[in-house]
């Protein structure tokens, strides 16, 4: 610390100085420490990908399916209905604004971590100097995402748009984003806003609809949706910019006016405002590190949507042995759990018409495309039905109170989450086929690999606890915590596993007989492996999920 | 046993704040028909008190009867349902320097920087208020909360009861005028709360405002002046009818 005389006050910004120089100091790993923790992993994924690939390859000239290249031949079946690229463009920036400001509502905007709040906000100083650096910083956020998704929307959407164009357009969605940043700040700090969030999320969940029903509808009642008005929305600003229009640049100077009047009112953050923020972080930071997709959507989402319902299934069962009892009593009660929570399920759902609402964009029904969004939106939606799991992980005694062996409560847990993601991948692949992506045997080799998912979904949710005893890394952030690395492969690894035979058959466009019996090895494969149950040593552990209950021991 | 460190309560400190007023006669706190809750739900009955310099006001009452909410509304971090809740003369707010030199609080949630010890956290709290001998008074607080020989410790490798030593370590370590404790003697040992007892005591007589909440009565009979029953209906006890109540309410304490 700065040395100073009685009752002289150090200012924020040496508090600050202090905090983060004093924990730096204390790191003890280094960036290598960080590479070489994922570095397996990573080869890993990249062998599974170039193998995939080369697999593809071999299987399309092996199948006579043409020597178009595969990542530069549609998918649809000709003559689909696609959707223009302006429309598609208007509803994905509609989307991402929406998200935007419900997570921007949602972790603060302006926020501290919850250790900063809690040393830092009872200090006799000055607030502002602790929180303009948050503010600065939690702006550049949006405004890199903003140019990221402008930007190529521009280049799809607006053939002629020329360097300039794109700059101006990309300047656009820098101001949208901004503007939002300001709003959900403001809104921040009147407390007030409640309605906006909620509003938000609804739109996240409804408008990815609109996409594929608009082109299912084109297609196959042949009364095409007109959704062109999506483009006036003050969000498709930025894709008028590119078009050649300087009038929705006035966004950028309504987002300056709104980010004045927010940097001016910083000082009227409440503490509790500003823990309540770093709590949110903080969950969405603790989700991020699980690669618990549930816990985002949670924590990013609005939670105002998440209303639980009342939903009451039996849990008394008379019939039947103890142990079919008990079994019934926690299938009954995973389920209503489920039940309770209907928007988590609805979010699931809407993961399973993302692929055919990327194919049914023109240029996008591209096969190797819609391989990454199937595992991607897979992923999800394994983690989505994962909650359940992941209590039962975190909570062991809950299921302790069963005289059920842990074997058969793993089981149990798998049977929920393998039947919805096999309903979710025949949906998933249906819409696909709808849309001329795929087959029949396509969709069947899909509905195989479901109950694979599920138990990927297990594996995610009884993962080992992160080592938190390896030294932390000094980085740019501060020090992070080497240990909760290893963890982020642990439950998309099955994932990209089980679905690898059916990715390889949409990428190649044919489905070989020897595919079949390839993805039941595996969906077996997945299914020991997601259910195993690995006894623990009783000295070993160190999380507290990690000792005393039936559910105690680690999936492999 | 470590003797008590030299108080840095800010009336033995000389100074005037402003939550009190230099005069002893000045209210520190004040709660007017004040009913607390979430949202327009209130969770117990109206609550009405005054704390000045000098006094220790326990409230008591059985779990999640209220009394945390009622701290949490004093101190600014939850909007009253009706009613006032004065600090200094003042409506709480935490967003008040002064509000800030003057308010030590104590409440039951903790978190750390994982990357600073012991002394580290400390050094934040007593150099963020202004004092020039940091050391001496980290190492006076550590000594007195036993906590001398982890002061080089990251936060992860403290005991729960060490975690609760430090925390009130560092709402000692600064000058305070009202100092607001929600259950101080949770995950202390019994010779430490002894200790913790016998300073408050001390430096409440020597002006000193304290607001707690707390579910020991031998704690609750060392320290406070007055008590308050919080439940449906609010009443006002002595330390020794509250010290009663409690044992009934919990008769292993």
């Amino acid at each position: 610390m700065p040395d100073r005389s009685a009752g002289d006050l150090l200012s924020a910004r040496e508090i600050r100085r202090y905090t983060f120089r004093a924990g730096l100091v204390r790191t003890e790993g280094g960036i290598g420490e960080l590479i070489s923790e994922v570095y397996t992993s990573v080869l890993g994924a990249v062998v599974l990908v170039v193998m995939a690939a080369a697999l593809t390859t071999g299987l399309r000239d092996s199948l006579g399916l043409g020597s178009t290249p595969v990542w530069a031949a549609s998918a649809l079946a000709p003559g689909f209905q696609s959707l223009p690229p302006m429309q598609a463009s208007a509803t994905v920036l509609l989307t991402l604004a929406a998200a935007l400001l419900s997570v921007e509502m949602n972790v603060g905007p302006i926020a501290l971590s919850v250790p900063q709040t809690f040393w830092w906000l009872g200090l006799p100083v000055p607030r502002r100097g602790f929180i303009v650096p948050g503010f600065l910083r939690s702006a550049l956020w949006p405004a890199a995402a903003a140019v990221a998704v402008v930007v190529p929307l521009a280049l799809g959407s607006a053939a002629q748009a020329g360097p300039l164009q794109v700059l101006l357009s990309a300047l656009c969605g820098v101001g949208l984003a901004l503007l939002l940043y300001g709003v959900a700040g403001w809104l921040q700090i009147v407390g007030r806003g409640r309605w906006v969030r909620t509003l938000a999320g609804v739109v996240v969940l409804v408008a990815p609809l609109s996409l594929v029903v608009t082109a299912l509808a084109g297609t196959i009642e042949g009364r095409p949706v007109n959704l062109g008005w999506l483009q006036f929305l003050p969000t498709s600003w930025p894709l008028l910019v590119a078009q050649g229009q300087l009038a929705p640049l006035l966004l950028l100077a309504a987002a300056g006016a709104v980010l004045v009047v927010v940097y001016a009112n910083l000082e009227r953050l409440s503490s509790s405002r500003l823990k309540a923020s770093a709590v949110a972080g903080s969950h969405v930071a603790g989700s991020v590190l699980s690669m618990d997709a549930s816990e985002l959507t949670r924590a990013l989402g609005s939670a105002d949507t998440n209303v639980p319902t009342r939903i009451r299934l039996p849990l008394v069962f008379s019939r039947g042995s103890a142990t079919r009892r008990s079994v019934l009593t926690l299938l009954s009660a995973q389920l209503t759990v489920h039940l309770r929570h209907p928007a988590r399920l609805l979010r699931v759902l809407v993961l399973a018409t993302i692929p055919a609402s990327v194919a049914a964009v023109q240029f996008l029904g591209n096969a190797p495309l819609l391989a990454v969004v199937v595992y991607v939106a897979a992923l999800f939606g394994t983690t989505g039905l994962g909650h359940v799991a992941r209590f039962a992980a975190g909570n062991p005694s809950v299921d302790a109170l069963l005289p059920l062996s842990q074997q058969t409560v793993r089981r149990v847990h798998l049977l929920v989450p393998a039947a919805g993601l096999t309903l979710w991948m025949a949906l998933a692949f249906t819409l696909l086929l709808i849309l001329g992506v795929g087959s029949w045997p396509l969709v069947l080799l899909a509905v195989l690999a479901g109950p694979g998912l599920g138990a990927a979904t297990l594996r995610a949710a009884f993962r080992p606890a992160p080592n938190w005893t390896m030294p932390p890394v000094a980085t740019a952030a501060g020090p992070i915590p080497v240990g909760a690395i290893r963890n982020f492969v642990v439950g998309p690894d099955l994932v990209l596993i089980v679905l690898l035979p059916v990715l390889v058959c949409l990428a190649s466009g044919g489905v070989p007989l020897l595919a079949f019996p390839i993805q039941l090895g595996l969906t077996a494969l997945a299914l020991a492996w997601g259910t195993h149950v690995r006894r623990v040593a009783a000295s070993g552990g160190g999380s507290i999920a990690g000792s005393g209950g039936p559910s105690a021991g680690q999936g492999r | 046993m470590s003797k008590q460190p030299k108080s840095r309560s800010t009336a033995s400190r000389g100074s005037s704040p402003s939550a009190g007023g230099a005069a002893p006669a000045v209210e520190l706190v004040r709660a007017q028909r004040l009913l607390v809750g979430y949202g327009s739900s209130p969770v117990c009955g109206e609550v009405a008190f005054s704390l000045r310099p000098g006094e220790a006001v326990a409230l008591v009452g059985p779990n999640g009867a209220g009394k945390s909410t009622v701290l949490k509304t004093v101190t600014g971090g939850l909007e009253p349902i009706s009613g006032t809740a004065l600090v200094g003369g003042k409506p709480a707010d935490d967003r008040s320097l002064e509000f800030r030199r003057d308010v030590a609080t104590v409440f039951d949630d903790d978190a750390f920087f994982p990357a600073l010890t012991v002394q580290e956290h400390l050094a934040i709290v007593a150099a963020g208020h202004g004092a020039s001998d940091v050391e001496e008074l980290i190492a006076a607080e550590l000594d007195f909360f036993g906590l001398l020989e982890q002061r080089e410790s990251l936060p992860h490798n403290l005991s729960s009861g060490q975690r609760r030593r430090m925390l009130l370590a560092a709402a000692f370590i600064r000058p305070r005028l009202l100092l607001i404790l929600d259950e101080p003697e949770q995950r202390l040992d019994t010779a430490m709360r002894t200790r913790l007892a016998a300073r408050l005591r001390t430096e409440v007589d020597g002006g000193l405002g304290l607001l707690l909440v707390t579910h020991d009565p031998d704690f609750l009979r060392a320290v406070a002046t007055r008590a308050i029953f919080v439940a449906d209906e609010v009443r006002k006890l002595t330390p020794a009818q509250a010290a009663t109540a409690i044992s009934v309410e919990n008769p292993h304490a």
